[in-house]
């Protein structure tokens, strides 16, 4: 039981993921990304999982927490399967330009809104990080206490939200007239003039990928592939 | 008409479902997950998916057209959604690392998507907002891979945000004369206080804080309240007295608000807060018990440490925790969003397609 639960990440680590890590040259960026966002995380876990949980051999004991075998192997499983899911995500961020996957989701038939929103998400959050930035800047300038006990740390939650969000509540009203001005609302089907570079191989592998999944999902609700705890 | 009726298609596909496979059958082995815990979670989500789909069927039969939800999606909202993101994405980030507050404030941006353009478009703001986390901005430093799959919970939080809006839960309401501000404020009491005793203290019957140490094996459940105080350990203390003083120090800070400015307003969206805490602590516990084995990597992950200790199994544990957590981030976020609603000026407002609905006509 223990190892069953090892076996399967590691198997799409070792054979899918780093392979493609490998060909794509950027094993060294990929592993520092991923273990920078999977780490605290999993200190977490093992925190929580090997002095919480229940179990027949005791290591050690501190205070009335007892740290049991079961619980680091516990730990060791979620932090693995955590960081297999890190590695593959961050793959895929990385190889895959975010635009070309919004414009090919509107060439597919996903609707133009939807698509927009998600574009303009991309400029908006390094925008909004900028703004927030400033904002910081400007209300310590005026005396944010960012030091003080926990209710005047509170105190400080308006004054940094409330500038970013009523900034943002303004933009809307340039932005849409702006939208609507380049008719955004028009009825019917846009053209696109891009699309992103495709071949054979990688028409076939993405069948493959969308089937292994399907087979993973039966093979999980069957029982024929071992559950995760 | 049409959200009874999808609201009663949500309730029997939940029903039917959890009849059907039998979820809540006890875990043989009380250390591991119910094997149904996951599947409670997919029924769920697969009930608000009947729930919309019985609605939009309704109204199409009704009227051959969505109105009432394509309006929510006009394009003033389709530009606020992005920066509603950003929001939800740089804030919790900002306010955590300046003020250094265990705060998510996470869904701020959802909420205010929710509150001033309806419940769909607050729903489609937060679905969208985790899956951009995690598809669209992998390998950046703003990205998170672990943000998925609480996504159907940040859909939750905008529908219900949007709900509340159109009820009219955000309108302020200055200078409510004595007598019903204090009828309002009883009124709410009662609400909040059936809330904690038929939302959150069930899941703690089974907890015996009289006999930790013991690892995990508490056979004899019970929460007695009247205990004496020498067999509890001093760490449960601790932390018990600690969430007191906390909530002692809330409910004093908005008391002295309510009293100085008269508004019953801030009663009501505490009260919506709390609720839409509830549900999401009830919705997102099982997902962060299943995937990350019961953490978030917050602060909060010590509380599961400790009721896990008392004897509860790791998915009680974690529905234990984020029944304290969630319900104070969400009533604090509810707060924040209505603040900055009274603050913003109404020509910007009132022109989002549920805005006047939730801002009120009645000046501030």
């Amino acid at each position: 039981m223990a190892g069953a639960g090892f076996v399967l990440p590691a198997l799409i680590l070792g054979g899918l993921v780093l392979p493609g890590a490998v060909v794509a040259g950027m094993t060294a960026r990929l592993l520092r990304w991923s273990v920078i966002v999977t780490l605290p995380i999993a200190i977490s876990v093992a925190i929580v999982s090997i002095l919480g949980r229940a179990g027949a051999t005791v290591l050690f004991m501190i205070g009335p927490f007892d740290a049991t075998l079961e619980g680091v192997a516990f730990a060791a499983e979620v932090a693995l399967r955590l960081f297999v899911v890190a590695m593959a995500l961050a793959l895929f961020g990385l190889t895959t330009e975010p635009r070309a996957l919004v414009a090919d989701l509107e060439r597919r038939g996903v609707s133009p809104r939807l698509t927009f929103a998600a574009a303009a998400t991309l400029d908006a959050v390094p925008a909004m990080a900028e703004r927030a930035r400033t904002i910081q800047g400007a209300q310590r300038a005026r005396g944010l206490d960012t030091e003080g006990s926990v209710g005047a740390r509170l105190r400080g939650v308006l004054p940094l939200v409330g500038p970013a969000i009523l900034g943002a509540l303004h933009d809307v009203e340039a932005r849409s007239l702006a939208l609507e001005a380049r008719a955004f609302d028009r009825p019917g089907p846009r053209h696109l003039l891009w699309a992103p570079p495709d071949s054979e191989r990688q028409r076939a592998a993405r069948w493959l990928l969308l089937a292994a999944l399907v087979a993973l999902v039966v093979g999980t609700l069957t029982g024929v592939l071992p559950r995760l705890p | 008409m049409r959200v009874v009726i999808a609201a009663t298609a949500t309730v029997v596909a939940a029903v039917v479902g959890v009849l059907a496979v039998g979820v809540f059958e006890p875990s043989p082995n009380p250390d591991q997950l119910p094997p149904g815990a996951n599947l409670f979670m997919f029924l769920l989500a697969a009930a608000l998916v009947v729930g919309f789909v019985a609605y939009a069927a309704i109204e199409w039969l009704q009227t051959r057209r969505f109105e009432s939800i394509t309006r929510q999606f006009d394009t003033r909202t389709i530009v606020l959604i992005p920066l509603a993101i950003a929001i939800n994405v740089v804030l919790g980030q900002t306010v955590a690392s300046a003020l250094k507050v265990p705060l998510y404030l996470d869904s701020i941006g959802t909420i205010l998507v929710g509150v001033l353009a309806g419940p769909f478009a607050g729903a489609a703001t937060g679905l969208l907002s985790n899956l951009a986390w995690t598809f669209l901005f992998a390998g950046t430093p703003f990205g998170s891979p672990f943000a998925w799959p609480f996504a159907i919970v940040a859909a939750e939080i905008g529908l219900l945000a949007g709900l509340f809006g159109y009820a009219g839960v955000f309108r302020s309401r200055p200078n409510t004369p004595p007598g019903k501000l204090l009828a309002g404020i009883v009124v709410a009491l009662v609400l909040l206080g059936a809330l904690v005793w038929y939302g959150i203290l069930p899941h703690y019957a089974k907890l015996c804080a009289g006999q930790p140490g013991s690892g995990g094996s508490v056979t004899s459940g019970c929460l007695d309240l009247f205990q004496p105080i020498g067999s509890i350990d001093p760490v449960f203390l601790v932390v018990a007295v600690a969430f007191l003083v906390l909530l002692a120090v809330t409910v004093i800070v908005l008391a002295v608000r309510l009293v100085a400015r008269r508004d019953l307003g801030v009663v009501y969206v505490t009260v919506a807060g709390a609720a839409c805490g509830v549900v999401s602590a009830l919705i997102a516990a099982p997902i962060a018990a299943y995937v990350f084995g019961g953490v978030t990597g917050s602060g909060t992950d010590f509380l599961v440490l400790v009721f896990q200790q008392a004897g509860s199994d790791l998915r009680t544990a974690v529905l234990q925790q984020s029944l304290i957590s969630d319900p104070i981030d969400k009533t604090i976020t509810f707060l924040v969003v209505y603040a900055l609603l009274r603050g913003a000026s109404r020509r910007v407002t009132v022109r989002f397609p549920q805005g006047e609905r939730a801002i009120g006509t009645v000046e501030a």
